[in-house]
């Protein structure tokens, strides 16, 4: 079966408006040259710091700056420093603290920054345990478990977000109020706000990485999922953000909420893709995105699903040969889904020092979370097979169909049961990313009496006033 | 309507309290969820949110970890299966339990020297029976072990509850189901507990002259075809009432 017969399933997805397009373009002309909001963090003057500002302005450059790939663990121990001291001094100094910040995205770079090396410390701690070749820097590990430990970093999160109060004050929002009035003292101010507001984008990211994802959504719970939304102004958060959710979807087993969020990202990328050439996050964003695409891959194999063109035909050029032979299914396909699974999953940690003693009790995290994922996989790999053949019939008798598979009647009983499962699954509606209705996710449907197969199809009829209203507006 | 993942309808106040605020991650709590986990088993209910705060307590504070606690999580998620909270849970627990053994030799290794280990290996053996519908293995390795009986003893009604799961799923696909193959995936061995169960439980009609159980009709085993027609919408119009105004004026 072709790609694009499935892809007529559903036509309700990546029907991209005209309307919603030109809000896109507007939205990131917007964007390009937009001097609200975050600017007054450029304004913001320091009165009053005085003798600190100089130290102070050191730390808070380097909280944003990326280590050195090859930074010794003496480096790593000394930037965990850095930023305890910089956020003991921005939570727990008498009153809000007046500062002057680099840059109007220097909230975002310094959360995004703190997280990026507590996944690389731990991943590297891990590492050094399982290889147990460097006893010295074992030894060292081994005397400070508490430096990047998994409490102070949510606890430096958590901190911040209560402090300003940003989730008062994007919940007032979506009741339409003036979030000021929920701010406080601090949250008032753009520093602890958009300190704040990230730190809930770093939330998510933690929870992902240590494989927890219904919290990781849960988070998110005051967050409007949209392109208006406080996180889209910054290119990289806009983008880390859906991406954690679209991937926190997936292993939630929720494919058609997660194919929407890597949609929607990746169609923004593709539109605004000439403004950022040149841009130091270019190569992030450009990695990120392969991922994105090889995610999307594996969602659409599970569940067929009609994509935007840009998205599609993109895919087809990254990954043609590959979506294919995912959508053929069987078993032949595993090694590639968990290829692709292993090149776009986030870096997995584990939040606890690992043990020094015994090298093998440390599995790499990334190891655990595939086998779980690979797991469904399994169990669902013959989906594609029952439904490209099951489209082919109204009735069919199941021994005959097991005959044709070269399988156990009994096999493909359980088979027939699994892809009927599977095709029911909760889709978010409205409110919060984890809630949803369920739904039908598939266009074939049957049911057996004792060993006939009864197939049913739902298509969808012709759009007819849609065809008109396209041309009109074409020519009128 | 169903409810959201992090609701239960079941959760009582005191834990909804702990689990809105930052109390989930105070160690202190972890009795309370234990409590929870051990009153969940026992008039059973399940709170899969309130067991992921649990797990993640264990996963912050190792020390505190108590297998039988996290076995029976883990157990009580096989019982709403097919759904991710099974996986879900595993996705908490420490990566050294393997519980999908990629080579055999790793596993076992590791399964020989940890009896959490094993246990946890042996719960994902069930749940991938279970997930992928193979029902009549599924209780053949159930009672293979003895293993198998004390992971699940703890939660009340264990065979019961995947019997009713079964049924349930068999009920969205059949219209009509053999006697014989039902017999087996519901594992009720003997003809009258069978058609206790299903006329009990169920109520599905059992036609003992042509051996099979009749499934009555309902959404999800009827398999109607239907065409899906377009949505219309004044909305849709909105471009076309507009232009025309526009070239009046």
């Amino acid at each position: 079966m072709s790609y694009e017969e499935r892809a007529n399933a559903r036509p309700n997805l990546g029907d991209d408006s005209d309307v919603e397009e030109e809000a896109l373009v507007n939205d990131y002309r917007e964007q390009v040259n937009f001097d609200d909001g975050m600017s007054e963090l450029d304004r913001t003057t320091s009165l009053g710091a005085g003798s600190q500002t100089q130290d102070l302005q050191a730390q808070l450059a380097a909280a944003a700056t990326p280590l050195e790939y090859q930074a010794t663990l003496e480096t790593k121990f000394a930037s965990y420093d850095n930023y305890c001291s910089l956020f003991h001094y921005i939570l727990n100094s008498e009153g809000p603290v007046d500062l002057e910040v680099p840059s109007y995205y220097w909230a975002w770079d310094v959360i995004d920054e703190f997280i990026y090396q507590f996944e690389s410390f731990c991943r590297y701690r891990n590492r050094v345990a399982r290889s147990g070749s460097n006893e010295e820097e074992a030894q060292l590990l081994r005397e400070n478990p508490n430096t990047w430990g998994c409490y102070s970093v949510l606890n430096v999160l958590y901190s911040l977000i209560q402090k300003s109060q940003i989730n008062e004050q994007l919940a007032a929002m979506k009741r339409g109020e003036d979030p000021l009035a929920y701010a406080g003292e601090y949250g008032s101010r753009p520093l602890y706000k958009m300190l704040g507001y990230f730190s809930i984008i770093g939330l998510l990211r933690v929870h992902c990485l240590l494989g927890d994802f219904s919290l990781a959504l849960k988070t998110l719970d005051d967050i409007e999922m949209n392109k208006k939304a406080m996180f889209a102004r910054v290119m990289a958060a806009h983008f880390t953000t859906y991406y954690y959710v679209g991937f926190s979807y997936m292993m939630m087993r929720r494919y058609a909420d997660a194919i929407r969020m890597f949609s929607h990202i990746l169609v923004y990328v593709s539109r605004t893709k000439n403004f950022q050439k040149g841009g130091n996050s270019y190569d992030a964003i450009a990695k990120k995105n392969d991922q994105m695409y090889a995610l999307i891959a594996i969602c659409v194999a599970l569940q067929p699903t009609r994509l935007d063109d840009t998205i599609h035909s993109a895919l087809r050029e990254k990954y043609g040969e590959q979506l294919h032979r995912l959508q053929q299914g069987g078993p032949e396909a595993l090694p590639l889904f968990e290829e692709l699974f292993r090149s776009a999953c986030p870096k997995f940690i584990s939040p606890t020092p690992p043990d020094f003693d015994n090298p093998a009790l440390n599995v790499d995290p990334v190891d655990h979370y595939t086998g779980i994922f690979m797991d469904e996989i399994k169990n669902t790999i013959h989906n594609p097979t029952i439904r490209s053949y099951l489209k082919l019939y109204t009735t069919m008798d199941l021994k005959k169909l097991a005959g044709f598979l070269e399988v156990e009647p009994e096999k493909l009983r359980s088979w027939l049961l699994v892809n009927k499962q599977r095709s029911r699954q909760v889709r978010w509606v409205e409110g919060g990313l984890l809630e949803g209705e369920p739904a039908v996710a598939n266009d074939l449907d049957y049911a057996l009496e004792s060993d006939l197969i009864h197939v049913s199809e739902t298509k969808a009829g012709r759009r007819l006033v849609d065809w008109y209203l396209r041309n009109l507006a074409r020519v009128y | 309507m169903v409810a959201a993942f992090d609701k239960c309808e079941t959760r009582p106040a005191n834990i909804d309290a702990i689990l809105e605020g930052l109390d989930r991650y105070n160690p202190e709590t972890t009795t309370i969820f234990q409590d929870y986990v051990a009153q969940q088993c026992e008039d059973r209910t399940f709170d899969c949110y309130a067991n992921l705060a649990l797990l993640k307590l264990y996963q912050f504070n190792p020390h505190l970890l108590q297998a039988e606690t996290a076995t029976n999580v883990l157990a009580k998620a096989l019982t709403v299966f097919p759904s991710p909270a099974f996986s879900l849970c595993l996705a908490l627990l420490p990566a050294y339990t393997q519980p999908f053994p990629s080579s055999n030799t790793d596993g076992q290794a590791a399964a020989q020297n940890n009896d959490f280990v094993e246990s946890v290996q042996k719960l994902a053996r069930l749940s991938t029976l279970l997930e992928s519908a193979q029902y009549a293995q599924f209780w053949s390795t159930l009672n293979s072990d003895d293993l198998y009986a004390d992971l699940v003893a703890d939660v009340a009604g264990f065979e019961e509850l995947v019997r009713i799961r079964i049924a349930f799923e068999v009920g969205k696909a059949f219209r009509e189901i053999s006697t014989d193959i039902l017999e087996q995936w519901l594992d009720l061995r003997n003809r009258d507990a069978l058609e206790k169960f299903v006329s009990e439980v169920c109520s599905w009609q059992v036609d003992q002259a042509a051996g099979v159980v009749r499934v009555p009709t309902n959404k999800e085993n009827e398999a109607r075809s239907e065409v899906k027609s377009e949505r219309v919408g004044i909305d849709m119009f909105g471009r076309v009432i507009r232009r025309g105004f526009e070239q009046a004026a």
